[in-house]
C-alpha cells in the first residue's frame, strides 16, 4: 500500500471517528439494542410466569373461574391444585353463566360427562376473550386431574405413577480427532452462536458497506475530486477510503463486541434472576448456575481459534463486500442511482443467512462446503460449520485464499471503473461504457 | 527549474480527439496563457500536464523529466470544476490537502496560517466549508494549489466569481508568485484578464494549437489596421469612402470613430486628407494594436 493511501485512509478515518454521529451511534446502538432484548425478556418471561403456579403476579391479573364439573368426578382434584392467585370456584351451569356474564366470573370452564371417556373436551367461556391467558394452565389442570382420576379408578399404584413423572433431558458429547471427548453445550447455543454471528456480519456489511458507498461517491459528488487526483492515484484514493471506512466500521465493532463480552459474562446471572427456582423445583437459595442447569440453558463456549477466524472471516468479508459497493459507488453519481445496483449485490448474503440452518443441519454436505468456499458467501456459513464441527484446514485456507483474492479483484475492478469514470460528472455509464473502462482502464 | 515541455501530446476519448499535437513550453518566472473557446481542449491538456491523463502521444516534461505522480508533488493545481470537502473545516481540509502532497502538519501548519491570513479568510478557517460564501470556497482552493511551494501552478479560471477587490488580490498574489520564478500557467477565455498577466500565450481551438508565442509577437504578427479618429467638424469624405470600401466603421459617436482601413488603403494618405480638410480639427490619429479579443476570434474564425 503506498504512502498516500494511508495518508487518504488515515484522514478518512480521523474525520468520522471524530465526529458526534460515530461517537453517538456507537454509544446508543448497543443501548438500544439492549433495551429493546430487555424489553422482549421482560414481556415473555412475564408471559410464562403468568401461565404458571406461582405467587409472584400482581393482584390485577388474578381471575375468578367458575368450574362447571358435569363428570361430578373432577372438581376437588381441580380445586386442590390451585391456579396460581386464581380464585377457582365450582358452580352450576347456570349460576357460572350469568356469574361470567355479570362479571361475577372472569370466565368459567365447562367440564361436560364425555370428558372421562374421552370423547368430549372441556370448554372455556369468557367475555372479552378475558381468562385466555390461564387456557393452557386451567388445562394442564384439568389434564391432571382427569389422569389422576382414571389411574386411581384403575387402581394403579404409586410405583407405576411415578414412571410417568421421569423427564429424559438429553445431554450431548462431542467427539473430537484425539479422541478425547469433550463436554458441550446443548447445540442450540450454537446454532444460535452462528446465527448471531452471520446477523452481526450481515447488519456490518450492510451499514458500512453503504458508508464505503457514500464515501467513494463523496469526492465526485462535491467535485474535490480533480484536485485529489492531481495529488494521488485513483487507485490509492480508493484504498485509502474503502480501508479508512472499513476501520472505522471495525473499531465499532471492536467497541460493541467488548460490550456483547461483558453482556454474555453478566448474562447467566441476569438471566438466573428472571427465573423463579420454583419453575423446576430447586430450593429458593438455588444458585445460578443450578438454575441455569435446570432450565437447560448454558452459555456456548468459544474457542480462541474460532474467534480468531471469526475476526479474520469478518475483516475478509467486510473488504471484499467493501470494495464491491465501492465499485457501485463509482457507477453511480447518488445513492438513489445505486438502489439498482446493489440488490444483486445484496442476494449472496441474504442467501447465505437464509441457508443458515442447512448449513448447520449437515455442515459437511455439499451445500455447506459450496456456500462456504464461495467468496460472497463464505464467510457467515463457514463460521457457522467451524461452531458445529471441525472444519478441515485446505478448505479453510481454500475458502480464505478465493476471499482474499477476490477482495483485491474487486478493488482492481472498482479502481478502473473509478480512473476512467473519475472525471465524467452527470453522465451514467452504459454497460458498453464500463467494458470499456475495464479493457482500457 | 520548474520549465513545462509538452511534444506533440495526443488525447482521443473514443472517436473524439480532444487534444491533438500539442507541443509547448512554458518557462519559470513567467506566465503562460492557455487561451481557447470552451470545449477546445484546455481542460484535456491541462489534465494531462497534471497527469490526471495520460496522453496517448507523445510527451509532458518537467525540468526534463516526464510527467508522473513524481511531478504532483511539485505542482499546483486550481481546477476549473471547484470543490471542497463539504463538512469538514478549512483548516483540516488544507493540512489533508497538503498531506497529499507530501507534507507534514507540521510543516503545513504554518504555511496555512499564512495563507489563510493572506486571503483574509482568518475568521473562516475553523469553519466548515458549507459555511463559506462561493467566493471564500475559491480563496481556499486557490490556498491548495499554492500551499505545497509548488514549481508550477496551473490555474483554470481562477478569477471567475470573484469580486473585483478579491481579483486584485489574486492578481497581486499571481505576480509575486512570478517573481519568485514559479512556472504559472493560466487558462481562460477571459482576454482582457490574459492580456494583463501573461508573457506568452497558447491558442488552442478544436484540439489544436493554433497560435503560440510572447503576448508581444503575436501583437505584432497581427497588423494595426484599425484606426481611432477624434476631431472636430466635418469629415464626410469618410462616408464616401466607406462606400467605396476602403474603410469600415466599427463604433461611431459625435467626436469621432474607430475604422478599420482595407488593405489597400494607407493610413499616411487618410491622415493627410484629414489634415488638409478646412474647418476640421483633428485631435487623435492613433493606429490601434489589435486586441487579444479580436486576434482570438479572427484566428479562431478563419479556422
Amino acid at each position: 500500500m503506498s504512502r498516500k493511501s494511508l495518508v487518504v485512509m488515515q484522514n478518512e478515518f480521523m474525520r468520522r471517528v471524530t465526529s458526534k454521529t460515530f461517537i453517538l451511534t456507537t454509544l446508543l446502538g448497543p443501548a438500544l439494542l439492549i433495551g429493546f432484548f430487555a424489553v422482549i425478556i421482560i414481556i415473555s418471561i412475564s408471559a410464562v410466569e403468568d401461565s404458571f403456579e406461582d405467587n409472584s403476579s400482581g393482584e390485577n391479573s388474578s381471575l375468578s373461574i367458575a368450574v362447571v364439573d358435569e363428570t361430578g368426578v373432577l372438581s376437588a382434584r381441580i380445586l386442590s391444585q390451585g391456579i396460581g392467585d386464581h380464585a377457582l370456584v365450582t358452580a352450576d351451569l347456570n349460576s357460572a353463566h350469568e356469574g361470567a356474564l355479570d362479571g361475577l366470573f372472569d370466565a368459567y370452564v365447562r367440564i361436560p360427562p364425555e370428558v372421562i371417556s374421552g370423547t368430549g373436551q372441556p370448554v372455556l367461556y369468557s367475555q372479552e376473550g378475558r381468562g385466555l391467558g390461564v387456557r393452557g394452565a386451567l388445562g394442564g389442570i384439568i389434564e391432571k386431574a382427569l389422569e389422576d382420576h382414571l389411574l386411581a379408578d384403575r387402581n394403579v399404584s404409586t410405583d407405576v405413577r411415578s414412571i410417568f413423572e421421569r423427564v429424559v433431558r438429553l445431554d450431548t458429547v462431542r467427539l473430537t480427532d484425539e479422541g478425547e471427548e469433550a463436554e458441550d453445550p446443548a447445540p442450540e447455543g450454537y446454532m444460535m452462536l452462528g446465527f448471531v454471528l452471520g446477523m452481526v456480519m450481515y447488519m456490518t456489511m450492510l451499514i458500512y458497506g453503504t458508508l464505503i458507498l457514500y464515501g467513494t461517491m463523496e469526492e465526485r459528488t462535491t467535485r474535490v475530486v480533480e484536485i485529489i487526483v492531481s495529488s494521488v492515484r485513483p487507485f490509492d484514493l480508493l484504498m485509502g477510503k474503502v480501508l479508512g471506512i472499513g476501520l472505522i466500521g471495525f473499531v465499532q465493532m471492536a467497541v460493541w463486541m467488548l460490550m456483547v463480552l461483558g453482556a454474555v459474562i453478566l448474562a447467566g446471572p441476569i438471566i438466573g434472576m428472571f427465573i423463579d427456582p420454583a419453575m423446576y423445583d430447586l430450593p429458593v437459595a438455588a444458585t445460578n448456575q443450578e438454575i441455569l442447569d435446570a432450565a437447560n440453558i448454558s452459555m456456548p463456549h468459544i474457542s480462541v481459534g474460532l474467534f480468531v477466524w471469526f475476526i479474520l472471516y469478518f475483516i475478509g468479508g467486510y473488504l471484499l463486500y467493501g470494495g464491491l459497493f465501492a465499485t457501485v459507488g463509482t457507477l453511480v453519481d447518488s445513492p438513489q442511482e445505486s438502489q439498482t445496483l446493489l440488490l444483486p449485490l445484496l442476494m449472496p448474503m441474504i442467501i447465505s443467512i437464509i441457508f443458515l440452518s442447512p448449513v448447520m443441519v449437515n455442515p459437511d454436505g455439499g451445500l455447506a462446503l459450496g456456500l462456504s468456499l464461495f467468496p460472497l458467501t463464505s464467510p457467515v456459513p463457514m463460521i457457522v460449520r467451524m461452531t458445529v464441527m471441525d472444519v478441515p484446514f485446505w478448505q479453510l485456507l481454500l475458502s480464505y485464499g478465493l476471499l482474499v483474492l477476490s477482495f483485491i479483484g474487486s478493488m482492481w475492478v472498482s479502481a478502473r471503473i473509478y480512473r476512467a469514470s473519475i472525471l465524467m460528472y452527470g453522465k451514467k455509464p452504459s454497460l458498453r461504457v464500463i467494458a470499456s473502462y475495464l479493457r482500457n482502464g | 527549474m520548474g520549465s513545462l515541455v509538452l511534444q506533440g501530446v495526443t488525447k482521443r476519448f473514443g472517436k473524439v480527439t480532444a487534444a491533438q499535437d500539442i507541443s509547448f513550453e512554458a518557462e519559470p518566472g513567467r506566465i503562460l496563457g492557455l487561451l481557447g473557446p470552451n470545449g477546445a481542449g484546455k481542460t484535456t491538456t491541462i489534465r494531462m500536464i497534471a497527469n490526471i491523463l495520460t496522453p496517448d502521444n507523445g510527451r509532458v516534461t518537467l525540468d526534463g523529466r516526464v510527467v508522473g505522480p513524481w511531478s504532483q508533488e511539485q505542482m499546483g493545481y486550481l481546477p476549473e470544476e471547484r470543490g471542497l470537502y463539504k463538512k469538514v473545516k478549512i483548516n483540516d481540509q488544507l493540512r489533508y490537502l497538503a498531506a497529499l502532497k507530501g507534507i507534514r502538519a507540521r510543516e503545513s501548519a504554518p504555511r496555512i496560517a499564512y495563507w489563510v491570513k493572506r486571503l483574509g479568510l482568518q475568521e473562516w478557517s475553523a469553519r466548515k466549508a458549507q459555511e463559506l460564501s462561493k467566493g471564500m470556497q475559491q480563496k481556499v482552493q486557490f490556498i491548495a494549489a499554492v500551499l505545497s511551494n509548488p514549481r508550477l501552478i496551473i490555474l483554470d479560471e481562477p478569477f471567475s466569481g470573484l469580486d473585483p477587490v478579491n481579483s486584485e488580490l489574486l492578481r497581486e498574489i499571481v505576480a509575486e508568485l512570478k517573481a519568485n520564478g514559479r512556472t504559472i500557467l493560466f487558462a481562460s477565455h477571459r482576454m482582457e484578464q490574459v492580456e494583463q498577466l501573461c508573457d506568452d500565450i497558447c491558442l488552442i481551438a478544436n484540439g489544436k494549437l493554433v497560435l503560440k508565442g510572447t503576448l508581444r509577437d503575436i501583437k505584432r504578427r497581427y497588423k494595426r489596421d484599425r484606426l481611432a479618429l477624434a476631431y472636430d467638424g466635418e469629415a464626410p469624405f469618410l462616408d464616401a469612402m466607406e462606400r467605396k470600401g476602403d474603410l469600415q466603421f466599427l463604433e461611431r459617436n459625435e467626436d469621432g470613430c474607430i475604422v478599420r482601413l482595407a488593405e489597400h488603403c494607407h493610413s499616411r494618405s487618410l491622415l493627410e486628407r484629414l489634415l488638409e480638410t478646412p474647418d476640421l480639427e483633428l485631435y487623435r490619429f492613433e493606429l490601434l494594436q489589435p486586441s487579444l479579443d479580436e486576434i482570438f476570434i479572427r484566428t479562431v474564425e478563419s479556422l
